[in-house]
């Protein structure tokens, strides 16, 4: 079987990344990526940007007066 | 006494997910005061339509299909800081391969390590509130770890206009980081060319 080209691997990153590919297109990148250090490269790099994404996005909570607000509400319309 | 346990249940579980609506919420209207009207408007029309919620099925699914298609009927109209609706064309390839395929030498061997190392979550989330409304949406529920599928379900659009709008929002928001991290005189990046419109 022909190997992926980069394009082709570049392509597939962000679905690789997010756990979209099924197997066979998930084993096809990762042998890619073993084999292309460019590749690989680009992969490491958007890891960690969307980690970076993912924390930042994540750090807000909820303030604790609205929670009640809510609860108080909720009960209200029982 | 049995359906009063059921509502608690509800109830509880919903309010399980409350942090993570609630900054959602805060990013699509880029207001505190807005947000939190925001959710508890989405918990108050979550209890008024419980009944169509099939149980054990995906509840946070449901709450944030609620809060956007809230957010679309309720919020949107009156936002006060005027939407853009398009991307301008971003540059498709990877930032990493600009960076790394630049003929400068790069002040620091690791510029990418650099620009992330360096960028902080307040710069993120600002950079975010700069995305159209629609690629926001789709960063804004990947970020809460809805799958493509559930995005687009979610949303009521086609599993392929998910990826791009991901794809290029993503790109997007690389590319003000980068700005961000040369305005901030990051030498390792500032060594570096921008990347192309």
């Amino acid at each position: 079987m022909a190997g992926m080209d980069c394009d082709k691997c570049l392509e597939r990153l962000y679905p690789y990344l997010d756990r979209e590919l099924d197997e066979r297109e998930l084993a096809e990148v990762k042998r890619h990526l073993d084999d292309c250090p460019p590749c690989e490269g680009s992969y490491v790099f958007e890891r960690r940007f969307l980690d970076l994404i993912r924390d930042s996005c994540t750090q807000d909570v909820a303030p604790s007066a609205l929670r009640e607000r809510i609860v108080l509400r909720l009960r209200d319309l029982r | 006494m049995a359906a009063e346990r059921a509502a608690d249940a509800f109830e509880t579980e919903a309010l399980s997910f409350l942090d993570a609506l609630y900054r959602t919420a805060l990013r699509m209207t880029r207001s505190e005061a807005e947000a939190e009207d925001l959710v508890q408007e989405t918990y108050i029309r979550a209890l008024r339509f419980r009944d169509q919620f099939t149980p054990g099925t995906n509840l946070k699914a449901w709450l944030f299909r609620i809060l956007t298609n809230t957010f679309i009927n309720l919020y949107r109209k009156k936002q006060a800081r005027p939407e853009t609706t398009e991307l301008d064309d971003v540059d498709e390839s990877s930032l990493y391969r600009h960076m790394t395929g630049s003929s400068t030498a790069p002040a620091s061997p690791d510029p990418e390590a650099a620009l992330l190392d360096s960028t902080v979550a307040p710069e993120v989330t600002s950079a975010l509130e700069e995305l159209p409304e629609k690629f926001r949406t789709v960063v804004l529920l990947d970020v809460e770890g809805f799958a493509y599928k559930e995005i687009a379900e979610l949303l009521d659009i086609p599993i392929g206009t998910v990826m791009s709008r991901l794809h290029r929002g993503r790109k997007f928001l690389q590319k003000r980081l980068y700005d961000l991290a040369r305005e901030r005189g990051i030498a390792a990046v500032r060594a570096m060319p921008r990347p192309a419109d």
